[in-house]
């Protein structure tokens, strides 16, 4: 047979006539009737045409011939699904080198026409031996061979391509095509933020987008020809109702993309704002011709990728080959987890008993994914649905959630449990609430994400500061994240967790509420959740702070200049305590780097930080100025603590208490915790010391109410170190009349109190004797030996310290920085008592090892004098580096 | 035609934009740079360590304008980003060569 190519000439215009007619019939069919599957076959039909009838004029008049030869459509071409703008992909197949030689001129004619037409072709010329031997630098030209679809020329030949070769290539080397297509999809995956909440999503590319359909096809054709050898459809195999939701979702995203692709003129995949708006003008793919909101039709949107990003996932996990024997002992490891209600097995959980459960059940789920980054099987997807649903009917006591729920936001994996919660629709049972931000738009130029998403990654991004290398054990000066590590610092400092991610995952539900300002409804709706989950009042009040100032910090850094002592006396007064300031600070890191990954620039991580270690100085230092004058009608504080006041209290006693005491002791404390203190105070003259250990999370806290005395601090720090403690924490306070509130956390070193209940009153009693004067400490102190282990800290800390006389009117602050030990306390206020200091103020810390304490010190009402602090700070300097 | 470049406080470029849009000026570029002039850096001590401020966060705008545009561009730029402390930042006029729209190809002050 010639080689018809060499032909000189063949006339284009009426293959250009016939394109051009019924590519514009195809449009505006499509603009009629919003199909966009039936825009796809008439596409695939007409390029079917012109591809035959050139490959007639230009190869072979006879379509049947030339013998071991023929033309084949690939990729999205031979599925059938030619989209307005897409690539052309011809294979043409010889049976050997030769017949490509010979073929050589006809297939460049036919190639170039189809390029002088104005189409995209792809085209590669291969022989059953090449289409039989696996490309490791290519394989997605084996992956297309998977779509091939016969056009024109020998027959035989292409069933042998379907039928044999095809077939013996995917049995020899389905490990490497399904890891290469898994690879290569995670890593699509991850650069589209491994999420599908995108505002202006590629309907192609990103996480439940058409490229991610096709992916599930391919790996799902490649197991069952791998297992059975056959061409089984692969939506056969999935179940009726994934099936159903998958098929509508491939109509959905069709129809988007045939828009984007006849308004872009191009092969753009981006569905921008603009075409959000046009496709929801025509209700696209929901209900061609009758406009809806935009918001709206892209939440129709979402739910369409979400069941591919479903799908697409349930089937990497189903074919993922296996890896390596270390993984296969970790997920071995993972089985260990099941217990009672659930089944771990290769990573996965399985419910044992398909029947809905309780609502505490679901909970341990979760918090099992939140703890063990978990995911959860399709039958345990069904299960927390079909529970969602009974609750739903059924209801429940919402205050059961927040026991568990509390514990899920304080573990690593909170966000993935979030997000598996949200996604199963768990999360809006509930808390209602959260609906009004479900695969919520706002319009924004820098937000990538949908406002659920954002919220989400916001928990995930604080969360992943705990993965960040710490400068305390690691101080290389060429660390990749110098910002990032210090705000993993300040988490790592943090009490409560759980209670900033709560704050994130409601902050920003008022966008999505009939409000003027986003930030009033999240406070009303977060207003609501507590009180329904029934917190605390100090957690409510830590979680609305949070919800209430989460733009503070953001706005004073870049709209205010954060190097004016002003404007950070302003945010501090704001602020009020250092917890809140280190919260807030997290928080704001947490919502900026949830924006986009990279909106939290170097630039703006050093205005963050230096805002905050601003603040937190001048916290420290500004205690004294800032006290509570009570003269004439209670303030406003103070109004929060008379309901909480026993009935036979009165105002007058109340004011007279609060007289004096510093703004921070207000603020740090909340209404009801300072009315039980006021509550001791009416007490002292019965008993002059009142002693209370409580147990606050994993540490002790001791509050010691008495009249305020030389060696009062001194005494205490004594005796709890007498009894093993470690102090992490301390303030110490006192009001006009005298009355001092000294509250310390201390860590239990040896288990003491927990492993024996009464030793708690025991210590009760023994400080009650020290302060009285009825045991000295150093007899408490003489029955301790410490342990060297204790003392030797595995990261050693320079003593240093730095004395204020500027920050306070009448007091010398002086700030000591030392390595932590039990006792260095008492070491400290000990001599400070010796050298006839007062304490007017104690804010004592601690971080990792290091000690970082501020004393506001008085000498007979009086600043301390430079030589009095030369001999103090010598005198201290010896007892702790002597130490 | 010159190009305006003005290095001001962070906290100005909210009011340095609106006086610039009041005036007619809608394209700007701006940039997080940092740097110090006369007003130098300075020294935080945070739980015990020093952290030196070298150079402190400032905001650069860049603005391509015709010549007789200048005056008035810059007049508007002091006046809202002013408060006669050190640190308020400079101002810088460069001569321009062309400007061209890549869109569109258009060349001189109808590229702008």
């Amino acid at each position: 047979m010639p080689d018809r190519g060499s032909a000189p000439f063949t006339s284009l215009s009426p293959f250009a006539d016939l394109y051009a007619t019924e590519s514009s019939a195809i449009k505006t069919s499509f603009e009629e009737t919003g199909d966009g599957l039936a825009c796809l076959r008439s596409r695939t039909e007409l390029v079917d045409k012109l591809t035959a009838q050139l490959y007639s004029s230009l190869l072979s008049s006879d379509l049947k011939g030339p013998p071991n030869f023929c033309l084949a459509a690939a990729g999205g071409y031979g599925r059938r699904e030619l989209f307005p703008c897409s690539d052309i992909d011809l294979l043409f197949l010889a049976r050997d080198p030769q017949g490509l030689k010979l073929h050589r001129e006809s297939i460049a004619a036919i190639t170039r026409s189809l390029w002088d037409l104005r189409m995209r072709v792809g085209h590669s010329a291969r022989t059953l031996a090449d289409c039989g031997r696996l490309h490791p630098d290519n394989l997605e030209f084996n992956i297309s061979l998977l779509d091939a679809r016969y056009l024109a020329g020998d027959e035989q030949l292409f069933e042998k391509l379907r039928s044999q070769i095809i077939p013996h290539l995917v049995r020899r080397d389905q490990q490497d095509l399904i890891r290469n297509l898994i690879d290569l999809s995670q890593q699509r995956h991850a650069k589209h933020g491994k999420t599908i909440f995108h505002l202006e999503p590629n309907v192609k590319e990103a996480p439940g987008g058409l490229r991610d359909f096709q992916v599930a096809r391919w790996l799902s054709v490649i197991h069952e020809m791998a297992e059975r050898g056959d061409w089984t459809a692969p939506e056969s195999l999935w179940t009726g109702e994934l099936q159903r939701a998958v098929q509508s979702s491939v109509r959905f995203l069709s129809a988007v993309r045939c828009l984007l692709h006849f308004s872009h003129g191009r092969d753009d995949n981006q569905l921008t704002y603009e075409l959000q708006e046009e496709a929801a003008a025509r209700s696209l793919g929901v209900d061609y011709g009758n406009p809806m909101d935009a918001a709206e039709w892209m939440r129709q949107y979402y739910r369409h990728v979400r069941s591919i990003y479903r799908l697409v996932n349930g089937q990497i996990e189903e074919t993922t080959p296996s890896r390596s024997s270390l993984y296969k002992v970790f997920q071995d490891w993972r089985s260990r987890l099941s217990n009672a209600d659930f089944s771990v097995i290769r990573g996965k959980i399985f419910p044992r008993s398909p029947a809905p459960s309780k609502l505490a059940t679901v909970l341990n789920l979760f918090e099992m994914i939140a703890r063990h980054s978990l995911e959860l099987s399709r039958e345990a997807e069904r299960w927390v649905e079909e529970t969602s649903r009974a609750l739903q009917l059924e209801g429940y006591d919402p205050a059961e959630i927040w026991p568990a729920f509390h514990r899920i936001l304080g573990l690593p994996h909170a966000a993935s449990a979030l997000r598996q919660m949200h996604r199963l629709g768990f999360l809006t049972v509930l808390f209602p609430e959260f609906r009004a931000i479900d695969a919520l738009v706002i319009r924004d130029f820098f937000h990538r994400y949908t406002v659920d998403e954002h919220s989400f990654t916001a928990v995930q991004n604080v969360w992943q500061l705990r993965a960040a290398p710490s400068s305390v054990a690691d101080s290389s000066p060429e660390t990749p994240d110098p910002w990032k590590e210090k705000f993993a610092e300040l988490f790592r400092e943090i009490e409560r967790p759980d209670l900033l991610c709560f704050a994130l995952l409601l902050h920003d539900v008022g966008k999505g509420m009939d409000v003027a300002k986003h930030i009033e409804g999240s406070l009303q709706a977060a207003q609501a959740v507590c009180g329904r989950l029934n917190l605390t009042p100090e957690e409510s009040g830590m979680v609305l702070f949070l919800i209430a100032s989460h733009l503070e910090m953001s706005s004073t850094m870049t709209r205010r200049d954060i190097f004016d002592p002003d404007v950070v006396r302003a945010f501090v007064e704001k602020v009020g305590t250092p917890e809140r300031l280190k919260m807030l600070c997290l928080f704001t890191y947490a919502d900026i780097t949830a924006v986009n990954p990279e909106a939290l620039t170097p630039w703006k991580a050093e205005m963050l930080w230096q805002l905050y270690a601003m603040a937190s100085n001048a916290l420290a230092h500004s205690v004294d100025q800032d006290r509570l004058e009570i003269s004439g009608p209670l303030t406003f504080q103070a109004d929060r603590i008379i309901p909480f006041v026993e009935p036979e209290a009165s105002a007058s006693e109340l004011e007279s208490f609060l007289n004096g005491f510093p703004k921070r002791y207000l603020a740090a404390y909340a209404p009801e915790e300072i009315a039980r203190h006021f509550q001791w105070a009416r007490q002292l003259s019965q008993m002059p010391v009142q002693v209370r250990i409580s147990r606050k999370g994993h540490s002790s806290e001791l509050v010691v109410l008495t009249r305020d005395r030389p060696f009062l601090f001194a005494s205490i720090t004594g005796t709890l170190a007498g009894w093993g403690m470690n102090i992490l924490k301390a303030e110490a306070f006192a009001n006009r009349s005298g009355v001092v509130v000294d509250i310390f956390r201390f860590h239990d070193l040896f288990r003491t109190l927990e492993l024996n209940p009464s030793e708690a009153a025991r210590l009760e009693s023994d400080l009650a004797a020290v302060l009285a004067g009825k045991v000295s400490v150093s007899t408490l102190m003489a029955r301790r030996k410490s342990s060297p282990e204790l003392l030797q800290g595995k990261i050693k800390t320079a003593t240093r310290i730095d004395f204020d006389d500027a920050s306070s009117s009448r007091c010398s602050l002086m700030e000591i920085i030392a390595q932590d030990r039990p006792g260095l306390l008492y070491q400290i206020s000990s001599a400070l008592a010796e050298l006839g200091c007062n304490i007017e103020v104690a804010l004592i810390d601690t971080e990792a090892q290091k000690a970082i304490d501020v004393f506001y010190l008085t000498s007979q009402g009086l600043k301390l004098s430079p030589q009095q602090q030369e001999v103090l700070r010598s005198a201290l300097l010896e007892r702790l580096t002597g130490f | 035609m010159k190009k305006v470049e003005a290095i001001i406080q962070t906290s100005k470029l909210n009011p340095v934009k609106e006086a610039l849009q009041e005036i007619g000026v809608d394209g700007m570029t701006i940039s997080e740079v940092r740097g110090h002039g006369r007003q130098k850096g300075h020294t935080e001590v945070y739980r015990g360590n020093e952290y030196t401020v070298d150079f402190l966060p400032k905001i650069k705008i860049e603005i391509i304008l015709p010549d007789e545009r200048v005056d008035h561009t810059v007049e508007a730029i002091l006046k809202a980003a002013k408060t006669g402390k050190i640190g308020d930042g400079k101002i810088f006029i460069y001569p321009i060569a062309e400007a061209i729209r890549i869109r569109n190809e258009e060349r001189g002050d109808s590229a702008l």
